[in-house]
């Protein structure tokens, strides 16, 4: 094996035989668009006997090369012999060099490349994350004013309770019959109005619970033009019942 | 200087994008024409200069992201590992990133070994991607890059890319290279 300056085998590939021949113009400070490539052959498959030792696979590119050089080499040792050759084997000499010169550019802008990464000057975008969680709409200013006040107000209340002694007792089936009444009598009724102005929790759910069994017996219709405001509860109007045709 | 009002709601909207947002879709959500946006990205873009942050665009695709010069600071907060591309996968990389779309077998001609190895290594870290086949024979797989690929080298845009030396000594520009190869 060689030095360094060979071609090496890394994790993710290998040098190849356009940047050995490269390597050989630098090393010998040749101008790429004059050096006669052929006068190169010995010099690189010198480097190439070095290679035994990597799988054939990857020799091979190198050797295919290797030939190239060679013709190239016995070419210009013998001109005469030029004319004979037009059985044509593949690329001239300066189809050679438009490769070498186009992969001279590949890997000097590979440097120019690696130079920027090595000086870790990247950018950063903002970072995923979940997006702005908006509130639900209908909120303002004066709705958390409003809301606070009710707070407020139930806060009082609930020291006032706390005196009087409980035990009093409500039951869903007299709530919904009283509510059907309602409802049958006025055709509507507010929520608010049905639980009124200071209900006890008992009160509440057995009025909530009332109102599910009547919307479930399909007696009322419930009704909530926006967020936040009252819970209208209306006489569902039964449609007639269908006559079945014969 | 102020801003104009249109620059604003521009850069309003893509500093909560997460992800890159097309000319159109901001056109759409700004209410104004693609070529008013384009005045306003330009607009914007000038602004950032000399600031922690920069327009950078892949396509017509826009995004906000950090300036290269701050890499250490928000490197450092995002706890983020430096990446290491071997130089092999750099050298497919560039290829692909000058040529793009390419097929691993132009890739491989002008590298002028197999190349297969280093092309998933470049897709695993999400530098290039697939862009469609190429109507051939045997319709090849096409490969560009991402945007993954423009923040890690710390391009505003694929016009960034750094320019090689031509043999000659000239600058050569990725268009220039393209069709001198071609």
């Amino acid at each position: 094996m060689l030095n360094s300056q060979g071609p090496n085998v890394s994790i993710d590939g290998f040098d190849g035989p356009l940047e050995l021949l490269l390597e050989l113009v630098e090393e010998k400070k040749l101008d790429i668009l004059t050096v006669r490539l052929g006068d190169l052959a010995d010099a690189y498959l010198a480097r190439v006997r070095a290679l035994a030792t990597l799988p054939a696979d990857e020799v091979a590119s190198f050797l295919a090369l290797a030939s190239r050089l060679v013709l190239l080499k016995a070419r210009s040792l013998l001109p005469s012999l030029t004319p004979i050759a037009d059985e044509d084997e593949g690329e001239s000499e300066e189809e050679l060099r438009a490769r070498l010169m186009e992969y001279a550019i590949v890997r000097e802008r590979a440097g120019a490349l690696g130079d920027r990464l090595r000086s870790g000057e990247r950018a950063f975008h903002r970072e995923g994350g979940s997006p702005v969680n908006l509130p639900p709409r209908g909120g303002d200013m004066s709705a958390l004013t409003a809301a606070w006040g009710r707070v407020l107000a139930l806060a009082a209340r609930q020291r006032e309770e706390d005196m009087v002694a409980p035990g009093e007792r409500y039951s869903v089936e007299d709530r919904t019959a009283e509510i059907e009444q309602i409802v049958s009598e006025r055709g509507e009724v507010a929520f608010s109005e049905l639980l009124g102005a200071a209900p006890t929790l008992g009160w509440a759910v057995v009025t909530f619970i009332a109102l599910l069994d009547l919307y479930r017996r399909i007696v009322i219709d419930l009704e909530q033009n926006a967020l936040f405001t009252d819970i209208l509860i209306k006489r569902k109007e039964r449609p007639p019942v269908p006559q079945t045709p014969a | 200087m102020s801003r104009t009002p249109l620059a604003n709601s521009v850069e309003a909207v893509l500093f909560v994008a997460e992800k890159p947002v097309s000319r159109g879709e901001i056109a759409k959500v700004v209410g104004a024409t693609p070529r008013q946006v384009d005045a306003a990205l330009l607009e914007l873009a000038q602004g950032y200069t000399g600031t922690g942050l920069r327009l950078a665009h892949d396509g017509d695709d826009w995004q906000l992201v950090t300036s290269p010069e701050q890499a250490g600071a928000v490197s450092a907060y995002l706890g983020a590992d430096r990446l290491r591309v071997s130089p092999a996968s750099l050298e497919t990389l560039a290829v692909i990133a000058y040529r793009q779309p390419v097929t691993r077998a132009e890739v491989e001609a002008i590298r002028g070994v197999n190349c297969d190895q280093t092309i998933y290594t470049l897709m695993q870290r999400r530098l290039i991607e697939e862009r469609g086949r190429r109507e051939a024979p045997g319709r090849p797989i096409l490969y560009g890059t991402t945007w993954e690929f423009l923040e890690c080298f710390g391009l505003s845009s694929l016009d960034e890319l750094p320019r090689a030396l031509t043999p000659e000594g000239g600058v050569l520009g990725p268009a220039e290279a393209s069709a001198k190869t071609e």
